[in-house]
Protein backbone atom coordinates (compact mmCIF):
# COMPACT_ATOMS: atom_id res chain seq x y z
CA UNK A 1 0.00 0.00 0.00
CA UNK A 2 1.21 3.42 -1.08
CA UNK A 3 0.68 6.41 1.07
CA UNK A 4 2.96 9.42 -0.02
CA UNK A 5 3.30 11.17 3.38
CA UNK A 6 -0.54 10.59 4.08
CA UNK A 7 -0.99 7.35 6.03
CA UNK A 8 -3.66 4.79 6.97
CA UNK A 9 -6.65 5.17 5.10
CA UNK A 10 -6.26 8.43 3.33
CA UNK A 11 -3.35 7.17 1.84
CA UNK A 12 -4.65 4.22 0.54
CA UNK A 13 -7.62 5.96 -1.29
CA UNK A 14 -5.88 8.98 -2.63
CA UNK A 15 -5.16 9.13 -6.13
CA UNK A 16 -6.49 5.59 -6.48
CA UNK A 17 -10.07 6.65 -7.90
CA UNK A 18 -11.17 3.12 -8.44
CA UNK A 19 -10.21 2.25 -5.01
CA UNK A 20 -12.07 5.16 -3.80
CA UNK A 21 -15.41 4.41 -5.62
CA UNK A 22 -14.96 0.74 -4.11
CA UNK A 23 -14.97 2.36 -0.54
CA UNK A 24 -17.99 4.90 -1.39
CA UNK A 25 -20.20 1.93 -2.29
CA UNK A 26 -19.03 -0.50 0.89
CA UNK A 27 -19.63 2.96 3.40
CA UNK A 28 -22.94 3.69 1.84
CA UNK A 29 -24.35 -0.06 1.84
CA UNK A 30 -23.03 -0.12 5.49
CA UNK A 31 -24.66 2.82 6.48
CA UNK A 32 -27.47 1.50 4.78
CA UNK A 33 -27.71 -1.40 6.90
CA UNK A 34 -27.25 0.25 10.07
CA UNK A 35 -30.66 2.33 9.03
CA UNK A 36 -32.19 -1.12 8.00
CA UNK A 37 -31.67 -2.94 10.92
CA UNK A 38 -30.72 -0.69 13.29
CA UNK A 39 -32.62 2.43 14.14
CA UNK A 40 -34.07 5.10 11.53
CA UNK A 41 -35.07 8.49 11.71
CA UNK A 42 -38.24 10.32 9.66
CA UNK A 43 -40.27 13.43 9.71
CA UNK A 44 -43.78 12.71 10.97
CA UNK A 45 -46.60 14.61 9.24
CA UNK A 46 -50.73 14.18 9.22
CA UNK A 47 -53.20 14.49 11.87
CA UNK A 48 -54.09 11.15 12.22
CA UNK A 49 -51.62 11.13 15.49
CA UNK A 50 -52.57 14.21 17.97
CA UNK A 51 -52.51 14.75 20.54
CA UNK A 52 -49.66 12.71 20.79
CA UNK A 53 -47.66 13.95 17.61
CA UNK A 54 -47.41 17.26 16.06
CA UNK A 55 -48.91 18.44 13.01
CA UNK A 56 -45.67 19.45 11.21
CA UNK A 57 -42.07 19.65 12.51
CA UNK A 58 -41.63 16.28 14.05
CA UNK A 59 -39.27 14.07 13.44
CA UNK A 60 -39.79 10.19 15.01
CA UNK A 61 -36.90 7.73 15.64
CA UNK A 62 -37.78 4.12 14.91
CA UNK A 63 -36.18 1.45 15.82
CA UNK A 64 -35.59 -0.65 13.42
CA UNK A 65 -34.99 -3.94 15.51
CA UNK A 66 -38.62 -4.17 16.04
CA UNK A 67 -39.06 -4.83 12.20
CA UNK A 68 -42.19 -7.38 11.37
CA UNK A 69 -43.52 -6.47 15.18
CA UNK A 70 -40.76 -8.51 16.67
CA UNK A 71 -41.14 -7.64 20.68
CA UNK A 72 -44.13 -5.21 19.99
CA UNK A 73 -46.43 -4.92 22.58
CA UNK A 74 -50.38 -3.31 22.67
CA UNK A 75 -49.49 0.41 23.05
CA UNK A 76 -46.84 0.76 20.96
CA UNK A 77 -46.29 3.10 18.34
CA UNK A 78 -45.01 1.25 14.87
CA UNK A 79 -44.22 2.61 11.85
CA UNK A 80 -45.70 0.71 9.25
CA UNK A 81 -46.08 0.08 5.41
CA UNK A 82 -49.66 0.86 4.81
CA UNK A 83 -51.29 -2.07 2.89
CA UNK A 84 -53.36 0.02 0.85
CA UNK A 85 -50.85 2.10 -0.82
CA UNK A 86 -47.50 2.83 -1.03
CA UNK A 87 -46.38 5.41 1.96
CA UNK A 88 -45.68 4.89 5.71
CA UNK A 89 -47.60 5.68 8.55
CA UNK A 90 -47.40 5.66 12.31
CA UNK A 91 -50.38 4.34 14.11
CA UNK A 92 -50.74 2.72 17.62
CA UNK A 93 -51.05 -1.00 18.52
CA UNK A 94 -54.45 -1.45 20.00
CA UNK A 95 -54.66 -5.55 19.07
CA UNK A 96 -52.27 -8.31 18.65
CA UNK A 97 -53.03 -11.70 17.49
CA UNK A 98 -55.53 -13.28 19.26
CA UNK A 99 -57.03 -10.15 21.37
CA UNK A 100 -60.47 -8.85 20.73
CA UNK A 101 -61.02 -5.66 19.30
CA UNK A 102 -63.85 -3.71 18.27
CA UNK A 103 -64.10 -3.45 14.75
CA UNK A 104 -65.86 0.69 14.73
CA UNK A 105 -65.04 3.54 16.40
CA UNK A 106 -66.24 3.81 19.96
CA UNK A 107 -69.47 5.71 20.23
CA UNK A 108 -71.04 4.54 16.75
CA UNK A 109 -73.84 2.24 17.17
CA UNK A 110 -72.01 -1.31 15.93
CA UNK A 111 -70.60 -2.30 19.22
CA UNK A 112 -69.27 -5.53 17.04
CA UNK A 113 -65.39 -7.13 17.90
CA UNK A 114 -63.15 -9.10 16.14
CA UNK A 115 -60.34 -11.57 17.02
CA UNK A 116 -56.94 -10.04 15.69
CA UNK A 117 -56.02 -13.22 13.24
CA UNK A 118 -52.54 -15.01 13.46
CA UNK A 119 -50.08 -13.22 12.47
CA UNK A 120 -51.72 -9.47 12.44
CA UNK A 121 -52.25 -7.17 14.70
CA UNK A 122 -54.72 -4.01 14.94
CA UNK A 123 -53.89 -0.39 14.55
CA UNK A 124 -55.30 2.62 15.15
CA UNK A 125 -54.79 6.30 15.54
CA UNK A 126 -54.51 8.39 18.47
CA UNK A 127 -57.14 11.12 16.17
CA UNK A 128 -60.14 8.31 15.54
CA UNK A 129 -61.96 11.46 13.80
CA UNK A 130 -58.87 12.14 10.96
CA UNK A 131 -56.88 8.83 10.65
CA UNK A 132 -57.40 5.94 7.73
CA UNK A 133 -56.12 2.54 10.22
CA UNK A 134 -57.32 -0.68 10.54
CA UNK A 135 -61.11 0.52 11.15
CA UNK A 136 -60.63 1.31 7.11
CA UNK A 137 -58.46 -1.40 6.02
CA UNK A 138 -58.54 -4.25 8.93
CA UNK A 139 -56.02 -6.30 10.35
CA UNK A 140 -52.65 -5.46 9.00
CA UNK A 141 -50.03 -7.94 8.67
CA UNK A 142 -47.34 -8.32 11.48
CA UNK A 143 -44.77 -8.61 8.05
CA UNK A 144 -45.52 -5.13 6.98
CA UNK A 145 -44.40 -3.02 10.35
CA UNK A 146 -41.23 -1.43 9.98
CA UNK A 147 -40.36 -0.27 13.38
CA UNK A 148 -40.96 0.66 16.81
CA UNK A 149 -41.44 4.49 17.84
CA UNK A 150 -38.94 5.15 20.39
CA UNK A 151 -38.41 8.60 20.64
CA UNK A 152 -39.24 12.22 18.85
CA UNK A 153 -37.26 14.87 18.08
CA UNK A 154 -38.06 18.79 17.36
CA UNK A 155 -35.13 21.16 16.79
CA UNK A 156 -33.59 21.17 19.97
CA UNK A 157 -35.84 19.26 21.83
CA UNK A 158 -35.06 15.66 22.23
CA UNK A 159 -38.24 13.19 24.02
CA UNK A 160 -38.67 9.44 24.36
CA UNK A 161 -42.34 8.31 24.03
CA UNK A 162 -43.72 6.77 26.59
CA UNK A 163 -46.13 4.30 26.62
CA UNK A 164 -49.19 5.75 28.11
CA UNK A 165 -52.03 3.21 27.51
CA UNK A 166 -51.17 0.54 30.42
CA UNK A 167 -48.50 0.52 33.50
CA UNK A 168 -45.82 -1.90 32.14
CA UNK A 169 -46.33 -3.38 35.53
CA UNK A 170 -49.60 -4.68 35.46
CA UNK A 171 -51.37 -3.36 32.36
CA UNK A 172 -54.32 -2.64 33.82
CA UNK A 173 -55.34 0.73 32.17
CA UNK A 174 -53.58 4.20 33.73
CA UNK A 175 -56.01 6.35 36.77
CA UNK B 1 3.09 -16.79 13.81
CA UNK B 2 2.17 -13.42 14.78
CA UNK B 3 2.80 -12.52 11.25
CA UNK B 4 0.58 -14.82 10.18
CA UNK B 5 -2.20 -13.99 12.24
CA UNK B 6 -1.58 -10.15 11.66
CA UNK B 7 -2.51 -11.26 7.86
CA UNK B 8 -5.00 -13.32 8.55
CA UNK B 9 -6.88 -10.67 10.89
CA UNK B 10 -6.29 -8.36 8.21
CA UNK B 11 -8.01 -10.11 5.03
CA UNK B 12 -11.01 -11.13 7.34
CA UNK B 13 -11.41 -7.57 8.15
CA UNK B 14 -10.71 -6.91 4.59
CA UNK B 15 -13.60 -9.55 3.56
CA UNK B 16 -15.67 -8.55 6.12
CA UNK B 17 -16.39 -5.08 4.38
CA UNK B 18 -18.04 -6.55 1.72
CA UNK B 19 -20.24 -8.20 3.75
CA UNK B 20 -23.00 -5.10 3.79
CA UNK B 21 -22.60 -4.61 -0.43
CA UNK B 22 -23.35 -8.08 -0.57
CA UNK B 23 -26.59 -8.40 2.19
CA UNK B 24 -27.53 -5.38 -0.13
CA UNK B 25 -27.30 -6.78 -3.29
CA UNK B 26 -29.28 -9.62 -1.74
CA UNK B 27 -31.86 -7.70 -0.97
CA UNK B 28 -32.85 -5.07 -3.64
CA UNK B 29 -31.27 -6.84 -6.56
CA UNK B 30 -31.71 -10.49 -6.81
CA UNK B 31 -31.02 -13.44 -4.66
CA UNK B 32 -30.24 -17.18 -4.94
CA UNK B 33 -32.77 -19.37 -2.91
CA UNK B 34 -34.06 -22.91 -2.56
CA UNK B 35 -37.65 -23.79 -2.57
CA UNK B 36 -39.12 -26.22 0.03
CA UNK B 37 -43.01 -27.50 -0.13
CA UNK B 38 -45.09 -28.94 -2.40
CA UNK B 39 -47.39 -25.43 -2.45
CA UNK B 40 -46.00 -24.54 -6.54
CA UNK B 41 -46.49 -28.64 -7.45
CA UNK B 42 -46.10 -29.21 -10.16
CA UNK B 43 -44.54 -26.33 -11.37
CA UNK B 44 -41.27 -26.43 -8.84
CA UNK B 45 -40.25 -29.35 -6.68
CA UNK B 46 -42.74 -31.59 -8.76
CA UNK B 47 -40.15 -34.48 -6.68
CA UNK B 48 -40.99 -33.35 -3.32
CA UNK B 49 -42.68 -36.70 -2.95
CA UNK B 50 -39.79 -38.89 -3.83
CA UNK B 51 -36.71 -36.67 -3.59
CA UNK B 52 -35.19 -34.69 -1.09
CA UNK B 53 -34.07 -32.39 -3.75
CA UNK B 54 -35.25 -28.96 -3.50
CA UNK B 55 -35.18 -26.40 -6.83
CA UNK B 56 -33.08 -23.53 -6.62
CA UNK B 57 -34.23 -20.31 -8.25
CA UNK B 58 -33.13 -17.01 -8.91
CA UNK B 59 -35.30 -14.50 -6.88
CA UNK B 60 -35.74 -10.73 -8.70
CA UNK B 61 -35.87 -8.18 -6.26
CA UNK B 62 -35.68 -4.82 -8.46
CA UNK B 63 -39.11 -3.08 -8.56
CA UNK B 64 -40.92 -6.04 -6.74
CA UNK B 65 -43.94 -4.80 -6.35
CA UNK B 66 -44.43 -2.63 -9.75
CA UNK B 67 -45.83 -4.06 -12.85
CA UNK B 68 -47.50 -6.75 -11.22
CA UNK B 69 -49.26 -9.77 -13.64
CA UNK B 70 -51.55 -12.34 -13.65
CA UNK B 71 -49.35 -15.51 -13.67
CA UNK B 72 -46.36 -14.27 -12.05
CA UNK B 73 -44.47 -16.18 -9.35
CA UNK B 74 -44.23 -13.76 -6.46
CA UNK B 75 -42.13 -14.22 -3.01
CA UNK B 76 -44.00 -12.49 0.05
CA UNK B 77 -43.60 -12.07 3.29
CA UNK B 78 -46.55 -14.40 5.39
CA UNK B 79 -49.24 -12.75 6.00
CA UNK B 80 -49.54 -15.36 9.01
CA UNK B 81 -45.78 -15.34 10.33
CA UNK B 82 -43.06 -12.84 9.02
CA UNK B 83 -40.49 -14.30 9.64
CA UNK B 84 -41.60 -16.77 6.46
CA UNK B 85 -41.25 -16.13 2.95
CA UNK B 86 -43.52 -17.51 0.94
CA UNK B 87 -43.76 -18.58 -2.69
CA UNK B 88 -46.95 -18.34 -4.77
CA UNK B 89 -48.80 -17.32 -8.27
CA UNK B 90 -50.57 -14.25 -8.67
CA UNK B 91 -53.87 -15.13 -9.87
CA UNK B 92 -55.44 -11.92 -9.09
CA UNK B 93 -55.01 -8.13 -9.52
CA UNK B 94 -56.94 -5.19 -7.55
CA UNK B 95 -60.86 -5.19 -8.85
CA UNK B 96 -60.30 -8.68 -10.21
CA UNK B 97 -63.02 -11.05 -9.50
CA UNK B 98 -61.69 -14.15 -8.38
CA UNK B 99 -63.15 -17.65 -7.94
CA UNK B 100 -62.16 -18.47 -4.54
CA UNK B 101 -61.68 -22.79 -3.20
CA UNK B 102 -63.24 -24.28 -0.53
CA UNK B 103 -61.58 -23.43 2.73
CA UNK B 104 -62.79 -19.46 1.65
CA UNK B 105 -65.93 -18.40 3.10
CA UNK B 106 -67.59 -16.91 -0.70
CA UNK B 107 -67.01 -18.61 -4.03
CA UNK B 108 -66.25 -15.34 -5.46
CA UNK B 109 -64.61 -12.05 -4.20
CA UNK B 110 -63.33 -9.25 -5.08
CA UNK B 111 -59.65 -8.19 -4.47
CA UNK B 112 -59.31 -4.87 -2.85
CA UNK B 113 -57.31 -2.28 -3.58
CA UNK B 114 -53.88 -2.21 -3.25
CA UNK B 115 -53.96 -6.10 -2.50
CA UNK B 116 -53.66 -9.53 -5.54
CA UNK B 117 -54.69 -12.74 -5.05
CA UNK B 118 -52.29 -15.42 -4.63
CA UNK B 119 -52.71 -19.27 -4.50
CA UNK B 120 -50.30 -22.27 -5.32
CA UNK B 121 -50.00 -24.48 -8.29
CA UNK B 122 -50.82 -27.39 -6.11
CA UNK B 123 -53.33 -28.63 -4.06
CA UNK B 124 -51.00 -28.70 -1.05
CA UNK B 125 -50.88 -25.20 -0.55
CA UNK B 126 -52.11 -22.32 1.87
CA UNK B 127 -52.42 -19.44 -0.10
CA UNK B 128 -55.25 -16.66 -0.11
CA UNK B 129 -58.06 -19.45 -0.23
CA UNK B 130 -56.82 -19.88 3.69
CA UNK B 131 -56.01 -15.96 4.59
CA UNK B 132 -57.78 -13.27 1.68
CA UNK B 133 -55.78 -11.28 -0.33
CA UNK B 134 -52.36 -10.21 0.36
CA UNK B 135 -51.11 -6.38 0.43
CA UNK B 136 -48.90 -5.87 -2.28
CA UNK B 137 -46.20 -4.17 0.30
CA UNK B 138 -45.71 -7.73 1.31
CA UNK B 139 -44.11 -8.87 -2.09
CA UNK B 140 -40.44 -9.05 -1.87
CA UNK B 141 -39.49 -10.29 -5.36
CA UNK B 142 -40.60 -12.60 -8.30
CA UNK B 143 -39.16 -15.64 -9.75
CA UNK B 144 -37.92 -15.17 -12.97
CA UNK B 145 -35.37 -18.22 -13.57
CA UNK B 146 -35.19 -22.06 -11.61
CA UNK B 147 -31.61 -22.75 -11.99
CA UNK B 148 -31.61 -26.26 -10.81
CA UNK B 149 -32.36 -28.84 -11.56
CA UNK B 150 -30.49 -28.80 -14.75
CA UNK B 151 -33.56 -30.33 -17.27
CA UNK B 152 -36.17 -27.73 -16.02
CA UNK B 153 -33.26 -25.32 -16.09
CA UNK B 154 -33.73 -21.44 -17.65
CA UNK B 155 -36.51 -18.54 -17.49
CA UNK B 156 -39.83 -18.76 -15.48
CA UNK B 157 -42.26 -18.42 -18.46
CA UNK B 158 -45.34 -17.14 -16.35
CA UNK B 159 -46.76 -15.35 -19.33
CA UNK B 160 -47.99 -18.89 -20.66
CA UNK B 161 -49.83 -20.07 -17.26
CA UNK B 162 -53.91 -19.90 -18.15
CA UNK B 163 -54.39 -17.30 -15.82
CA UNK B 164 -52.88 -14.80 -17.76
CA UNK B 165 -52.86 -16.04 -21.38
CA UNK B 166 -56.45 -16.15 -21.55
CA UNK B 167 -56.98 -13.75 -19.16
CA UNK B 168 -59.23 -15.59 -17.14
CA UNK B 169 -58.93 -15.28 -13.37
CA UNK B 170 -60.65 -18.33 -12.84
CA UNK B 171 -58.50 -20.42 -14.72
CA UNK B 172 -56.08 -20.95 -11.92
CA UNK B 173 -58.49 -22.26 -9.84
Amino acid sequence: MSGGQFGGLIGDLLGHPFRTVIFAGKFLAFTHLFFEYGIQTAPAQGPSMLPTFELLGQWLVVSRRHRFGRNVEVGDLVAYNIPVDENVGVKRILGLPGDYVMLDTPGRESQAMIQVPQGHCWIVGDNLAASRDSRYFGPVPLALIRGKVVATIKPFHFQWVEKNLFHRENRSPAN
Amino acid sequence: MSKFLGQFTNHLVRYATWLPPLICFNNYVAQVTFISGPSMYPFLNPQYHESLRQDLCLVYKMYAQQNLDRGMLVTFRNPDDPDKITVKRIIGLEGDMVRTKPPYPHEYFQVPEGHVWVAGDGDKSKDSNYYGPISIRLITGRITHILSPWNRAGRVKWWEHPVHRNGDVNAGN
